[in-house]
């Protein structure tokens, strides 16, 4: 029986018991200590706020930056001579050979003697061996796939649920509709920033569409990137007096943590000093009065509003 | 782990591809990994143009060496050694050099470079805004001053979420002294950050 933990001797471990790196035993003395020491939960808690805080810091690379990495490596292997062949070892020639791949070279006649003796071999010792025609064209199909979905079946068995994804490559014109449904799928693909950048900037051409705007007043309020919201804006500046897309940039006005971006959006919704109706005038004072009356720390932004305020000759503040 | 292992099949297959000078299977592992490589390196070196060159030289350095790679660890964890090694000697050249800080004096007062990259989180408060923009510029003040190899350890079980064991493997040291250097690590940061938090 190992002794119990005193708070100093807990508190050291708060750390690793966050990081789920306690073996079971030490984890179990901690969450006992715990729960008779309430310094230490507060302790805990306090952890559990700097832990939370160092998630602030952490920089994700912007699409650019991933991008022009991508296209000066590849550059490079370009230039690059072919690399030098993996020199295999006996077995893995000898899985080769099996697998029948070119690389075995002269062991592949061997290779495929093998494979039909260890096939009529199986045969005569699994005589239920009763594989689906599926699973075994699944196993070998090359591209990415993942096991969605395990489930126990009948005798022992499993069904396994498999996505699965082969590269093909299609290519048409941006109003060809079966592209125009690829792209605008894309640019909404939440696992690449740098692919939703570089479709933005293609639907960018054919912002004249309605499909093409929508998506792009989606990304410009919805991204999770700047990069590609500040693309999406670009997008929709010929647009600005279109009233759905003057919705989406008062929303980025309002709401975008980027100050560029919220710089951007009241050039768009000024006009850029073209004339604008009494109506939306009426809708940008209170939209511009409403930032002043918050009082946030971004102070180009709130000076730009109040430059703007002035010029309508409207009051900073509301009544 | 099913799921794993049907992730590994397939990898592994890219890797015999690309051993056999498939370009186009190098390059989907390329894809496959170079965001997590980027992020890394930027996280670590907190210079766009560093981390540029480390993942340039990571990925050729992988492409040259492919065939001398013979699936006795994950690719992951040969392609994170490439990665860490190298980052490692970026820090420990500016730590001796005491070059490019990531901090510069411009006319309007000292200026993060990390700042010119945009973030991409909300928040709405500015009381919170301002607070929590104080806490940050002291946590990277903190991982500024850690030494290269607590910074590397923090850095993987903290952002990149690799277990202590893999750390070790990724370093090439045991479980143990991984779990050490993360203890100093976070020492370190809650001395420093304790009157905040």
């Amino acid at each position: 029986m190992k002794q119990d933990l005193n708070c100093a001797a807990a508190r050291e471990r708060f750390a690793l018991l966050l990081y789920g790196e306690l073996g079971f035993d030490e984890e179990e003395r901690v969450e006992s200590h715990l729960d008779g020491c309430a310094e230490c939960r507060a302790g805990l808690a306090r952890e559990k706020a700097m832990h939370a805080a160092f998630d602030n810091v952490e920089v994700a690379p912007s699409p650019a930056l991933l991008r022009e990495c991508r296209e000066d490596l590849f550059a490079l292997l370009a230039d690059e001579a072919a690399p030098a062949p993996a020199r295999a070892g006996w077995w893995e020639k000898f899985v080769d050979a099996l697998t029948l791949r070119p690389s075995a070279g002269l062991l592949r006649p061997a290779g495929a003697l093998t494979l039909v003796a260890l096939g009529f071999a199986a045969a005569r010792m699994i005589p239920t061996a009763n594989l689906s025609p599926q699973f075994g064209a699944a196993s070998m199909t090359p591209g990415a796939s993942r096991v969605r979905y395990v489930e126990p079946a009948a005798n022992g068995r499993v069904q396994i649920v498999l996505d699965e994804t082969r590269q093909r490559i299609v290519s048409g014109g941006l109003d060809d509709q079966q592209i125009r449904g690829l792209l605008l799928a894309a640019a909404k693909d939440p696992s690449d920033p740098g692919l939703r950048a570089e479709t933005v900037e293609i639907l960018n051409t054919r912002a004249q569409s309605a499909d093409v705007r929508d998506a792009l007043m989606f990304a410009v309020q919805h991204d999770a990137n700047a990069g590609v919201r500040m693309r999406a804006l670009e997008g929709l500046k010929p647009f600005a007096a279109q009233p759905e897309v003057r919705t989406a940039l008062t929303q980025v006005l309002l709401s975008d943590a980027n100050p560029g971006l919220r710089t951007q959006a009241i050039d768009l919704l000024t006009g850029g000093g073209q004339q604008i109706n009494r109506e939306v005038d009426r809708q940008l004072i209170g939209t511009l009065q409403e930032l002043m009356l918050r009082g946030e720390q971004l102070g180009y932004v709130r000076e730009r509003c109040r430059r703007v305020l002035e010029s309508m000759n409207a009051s900073a503040e509301t009544y | 782990m099913a799921l794993k292992a049907g992730l590994q099949m397939d990898e592994t297959a890219l890797i015999r591809a690309a051993q056999d000078g498939d370009h186009a299977a190098f390059e989907q592992l390329v894809r496959a990994y170079d965001q997590s490589v980027l992020r890394l390196a930027m996280n670590l070196l907190r210079s766009p143009e560093d981390a540029h060159d480390v993942y340039q030289e990571a990925f050729l350095r992988v492409y040259r060496n492919l065939h001398s790679f013979r699936f006795d660890c994950s690719f992951h964890t040969w392609l994170y050694r490439i990665v860490t090694n190298l980052c490692l000697d970026h820090m420990r050249k500016r730590k001796v050099r005491k070059e490019e800080p990531t901090v510069l004096a411009t006319a309007e007062g000292p200026m993060d470079r990390m700042d010119a990259v945009p973030e991409d989180r909300v928040d709405g408060d500015p009381q919170r805004h301002l607070f929590s923009g104080q806490v940050r510029q002291r946590i990277k003040a903190v991982l500024g001053q850690l030494t290269p190899r607590e910074r590397m350890v923090f850095e993987l079980r903290h952002y990149q979420g690799l277990r202590l064991r893999k750390i070790g493997e990724v370093l090439g040291t045991t479980e143990e002294a991984a779990k050490n250097c993360l203890f100093r690590a976070t020492q370190k940061m809650r001395a420093a950050l304790g009157d905040f938090v």
